[in-house]
């Protein structure tokens, strides 16, 4: 059934290339299409999760050059992921956008970048990951440009540039690998010849420390972080969750795939890599914190948040251990749906208020109860408060990070991990109470309701339910990425 | 099938001799140069298909040294590739030059160079190689000096002078093959001269000579200031000749002096393969930080070449099979996405003379194809996969990678390095054709549009070739292999 591969990478495009031919003017057509369309590709996901198996070599593109795609047990959660939070925030756009400029050209490469992001949750080897990964980021572009502002250009300029840095790094890994392993297809634990390696260890090991700083780069990973805050916050807010919420997950996926499936986790294990990459980590998860808390503009507070969050799950992979490995997939998810539902209600804070800095909205959850309810509990969720999404992957990161017996970081990860909740909280909690607690001063009486409509209202209450049913229910998942575990640590 | 050659070679010479003879008006020129163009080019097909045919031989100068045609793997990928490129510039060239005068001229020098380059592909031997080689920088500073103000005067003289310095230098090593090896200097693949010969050191200089001589048209640091000079030519010279022709002219000498004269076996591991080496991976980051630093648009392409030249020089240098198969595939591919992107900048030129990145701002509108092409390009130049690009440097830098060693290893970096300033130096004009600052004034902007059919034809065809040759090109690379190893 290799052919259902194909589905979910060519569908968008087909979409993206429709939608080219044949601009939706009328709002209600665009709107049923749209949705119409992410829906089924959702479907057409969930088909080739269910059905679908082994691996479609597609385009030989030269000899030990073939563009393949493949589906394994992390493949069908990442795209499984992908198209659901692109239905939802394809949702949430139709309502936010409904009457902004550009709207065709932000749907096409909306759909294009879903494309782009199967390719690489599909991808069977590192080519064809390399592929999405360019892809993603050349299609992803124009989502972030969309705006045209002066700090929007510079923000896709940092965008652009970061992630072809990044890129170029990935790439000396594929020459690499290409060189010292028995080819590049992905297997569990690597494809490192020790014959070819023999007496280039120092070679390999830099080249994949490069790799992972490099796909790092999309997730945020200090030193190459700084484009994340100045892209995401720029972005329309459904661009915005899209970007911050999955997109940094394609970069996630780019490490795990290149360092458990190409170098193997047992090459790296013990190595300066591996501390290297922890003390990278560690940096990140503090440094994203404290910029989040000084931030007051609340989509960049929430972007650096992203940089923090994401560095988590780098930190959980960094470790090279099968429960936090699992932590890291399960957060994944769990910061995927919560940043994705605080950019939503940003958005449509911003958008019904106007304001845009944190310290304007005070009283606002009288006009907006519903939202900032949602909002409420997806901060819980963020911070970690059981049983709320972010307790069980935190709590099975820090398990991991104590049973790895790995020096210093063994325990110094959970302490930082601990300290970002604590500063996670102080940045995000504050909204609430002054949202619903304004102070006797503020006359709250008056406030005309400003509630967005059931467009923006369902895919907030999807994603809240997501988060709280994950933290009430994380075993099945957790499950799921502790077999993948076994498979790799 | 051997007078084929002679045919192909003759054939534009003699017509572009003639052709101010005729009085043509200006339709009639543009179909009498097509047709000799096309004529050259099906003949050159014919040959490519019918495989090896022979040497043909000319006329003797000496006992020894005989001008003489010959067509093998490496002279067939550069005839074909000219051959593929000339009727498209042809085209592009009639729309494009009717704004400057001079057309008799211009189509005569155009179609003669053409000849004299099929000229340097079919050579057998160094000397008819050398022979063709000084032709060429004849027949085409004319081109160079085209407009005849002050600026392209001085470029043409520059141009006139790097050429002749270096092919003097080349002279020089072409005396120490004649007097140390062969003194027919006949290309044979490995190379004339003993492994283990006498005057080690004077052949070694004698290799450098020719290196540098020759490498003065492949732009090679530090003789490569006269192609971006050279940019002042017409478009259809400056992409043609200054992006495919002239300049892999010059790489193509440098294949044949290493390949098939020195030999890798007398040179791999020399002090003088690690200072061409050295110098080709430091042109190739130099080109590319130049590029990326040129606001005028022509030029940052042609500091581009600089940089992609040095990538077929480094693959040459690293004397491997491996390392000249990923050489001549580049060679290929960066003549079809190269001669691309210099047609947007002539398109752009022409029909709105800008000639700036930061005047292109809001272009994208209003000339889709032109800038679609140049996307297409850019992204095939920056190495994105399924793109030709890709292909060649993962060709080379998989050869780098084999061959080991400090300096091939700190090529692979600078072909990485320059990767990541070609994405800056190409999609940073394409960011500001396609989302140009909000409310920034489109002055000027309403009456621009995409050229005529004549000009788009390239457009449509190269874009088409990139993306076949981006995903189809398993069979060619195969070939490109064999004809590495000697085979063919």
């Amino acid at each position: 059934m290799g052919f259902l591969l194909l589905l979910p990478i060519l569908f968008p495009l087909a979409a993206a290339l429709a939608l080219c031919l044949r601009p939706l003017r009328a709002q209600r057509r665009r709107r049923a299409f749209t949705v119409a369309a992410l829906a089924l590709e959702l479907g057409l996901t969930a088909l080739c999760a269910a059905l679908a198996g082994g691996t479609l070599p597609l385009l030989p593109l030269a000899e030990g050059l073939c563009v393949t795609f493949g589906i394994d047990g992390l493949g069908r959660i990442f795209s499984l992921l992908v198209a659901f939070m692109w239905l939802l925030s394809g949702v949430f756009t139709q309502e936010y956008m409904a009457d902004r400029e550009h709207l065709g050209r932000y749907h096409v490469f909306l759909f294009l970048t879903e494309g782009a992001l199967m390719c690489l949750c599909l991808a069977a080897n590192y080519l064809t990951l390399y592929l999405g990964f360019e892809l993603m980021t050349l299609c992803s572009l124009p989502l972030a440009l969309h705006t045209q502002t002066g700090p929007a250009r510079r923000g896709g300029y940092k965008y652009l540039f970061y992630s072809v840095f990044g890129a170029c790094l990935g790439l000396l890994g594929f020459y690499t690998v290409h060189t010292y392993g028995r080819g590049t297809a992905f297997a569990p634990g690597g494809v490192l010849d020790p014959a070819k390696v023999a007496g280039h260890e120092g070679f390999v090991a830099a080249a994949a420390f490069l790799a992972v700083v490099g796909f790092g780069a999309k997730a945020g990973l200090f030193p190459l972080h700084a484009w994340l805050p100045a892209a995401h916050p720029e972005a329309p807010a459904g661009a915005s969750a899209l970007l911050s919420g999955v997109i940094t997950k394609g970069g996630v996926l780019c490490v795990i795939r290149v360092v458990y499936y190409q170098f193997g986790a047992a090459f790296l294990r013990g190595t300066w890599v591996q501390y290297a990459w922890l003390a990278l980590a560690l940096v990140t998860v503090l440094l994203g914190s404290m910029l989040a808390y000084q931030e007051k503009l609340f989509k960049k507070r929430l972007a650096y948040s992203t940089v923090s969050q994401a560095a988590y799950i780098l930190f959980g992979l960094a470790l090279l251990q099968p429960t936090a490995f699992a932590g890291a997939i399960l957060h994944v998810v769990v910061h995927s749906a919560i940043k994705d539902g605080l950019f939503f209600t940003a958005g449509a804070v911003i958008e019904k208020t106007g304001q845009t800095d944190v310290r304007a909205l005070r009283g606002v959850g009288r006009a907006m109860p519903f939202t900032m309810g949602c909002y409420t509990v997806l901060s819980l969720g963020l911070i970690g408060i059981p049983p709320l999404g972010g307790f069980a992957s935190k709590w099975l990161l820090a398990e991991g990070s104590l049973a790895s017996g790995i020096p210093v970081f063994g325990w110094l990860g959970p302490a930082v991990l601990l300290v970002s909740a604590l500063l996670t909280a102080g940045y995000l909690f504050p909204i609430t109470v002054s949202a619903f607690l304004p102070g006797a001063d503020l006359d709250g009486t008056s406030a005309p309701p400003l509630e967005p409509g059931p467009w923006i209202t369902l895919p907030l209450a999807v994603l809240t339910a997501l988060t709280v049913l994950t933290g009430l229910f994380p075993g099945p998942l957790a499950d799921a990425a502790a077999a993948i575990a076994a498979a790799l640590c | 099938m051997r007078f084929l050659m002679l045919f192909a070679v003759l054939l534009p010479l003699v017509s572009g001799a003639v052709l101010p003879l005729f009085r043509f008006r200006r339709r009639q020129r543009e179909r009498y140069v097509f047709a000799a163009v096309c004529a050259a080019s099906l003949a050159v097909l014919a040959l490519l298909l019918h495989g090896p045919a022979g040497t043909l031989r000319l006329f003797p100068l000496t006992s020894t040294l005989i001008v003489a045609l010959r067509l093998d793997g490496a002279g067939a990928v550069f005839a074909g590739l000219v051959a593929f490129l000339w009727p498209l510039a042809s085209l592009y060239a009639f729309e494009y030059i009717k704004h400057e005068s001079g057309d008799d001229r211009f189509f005569a020098f155009y179609t003669m160079s053409y000849g004299v380059t099929l000229g340097i592909a079919m050579s057998d031997n160094l000397l008819t190689l050398y022979l063709f080689y000084e032709l060429l920088t004849l027949v085409t500073l004319p081109l160079v000096m085209h407009s005849r103000d002050v600026r392209s005067v001085r470029a043409g003289m520059k141009y006139l002078c790097y050429s002749i310095a270096g092919a003097a230098c080349a002279f020089l090593g072409l005396m120490v093959l004649y007097t140390l090896g062969d003194p027919t200097l006949r290309f044979v693949y490995g190379g004339f001269l003993p492994a283990d010969g006498p005057r080690r050191t004077l052949v070694l200089v004698g290799y450098l000579l020719c290196f540098f001589g020759f490498g003065v048209k492949a732009a090679v640091f530090p003789f490569h200031g006269w192609l971006p000079a050279a940019g002042v030519a017409p478009t259809p010279v400056t992409a043609l000749l200054h992006a495919v022709a002239v300049v892999k002219a010059g790489v193509f000498a440098v294949l044949r002096v290493t390949f098939y004269c020195f030999g890798p076996a007398v040179l791999a591991g020399t002090w003088a393969q690690h200072t061409a080496m050295g110098f080709a991976v430091f042109t190739i980051v130099f080109g590319s930080a130049m590029a990326l630093r040129e606001p005028h648009l022509k030029r940052r392409l042609a500091y581009s070449t600089v940089s992609n030249l040095s990538y077929i020089l480094f693959g040459i240098t690293l004397m491997t099979p491996a390392g000249l198969a990923g050489a001549l595939a580049h060679m290929l591919f960066h003549g079809v996405m190269k001669i691309t992107l210099f047609f947007c900048a002539g398109a752009i030129m022409y029909k709105t003379q800008r000639q700036y990145v930061p005047e292109l701002t809001g272009l994208g509108r209003y000339m889709p194809v032109t800038f679609a092409a140049f996307a297409v390009g850019g992204a095939a130049l920056a190495g994105t996969p399924l793109l030709p690009g890709f292909l060649s440097k993962w060709g080379l830098a998989a050869a780098a990678m084999d061959a080991g060693g400090t300096l091939p290893l700190l090529g692979v970096a600078a072909l990485l390095v320059s990767a990541f300033l070609t994405a800056g130096y190409l999609y940073a004009p394409l960011v500001e054709a396609f989302f140009p600052p909000k409310g920034a004034g489109e002055h000027g902007l309403a009456q621009a549009h995409d050229p005529g059919l004549l000009m788009k034809v390239p457009f449509f065809v190269l874009m088409a070739a990139m993306l076949a040759l981006g995903v189809g090109s398993r069979g060619l690379l195969a070939l490109l292999a064999r004809i590495a190893a000697g085979r063919w």
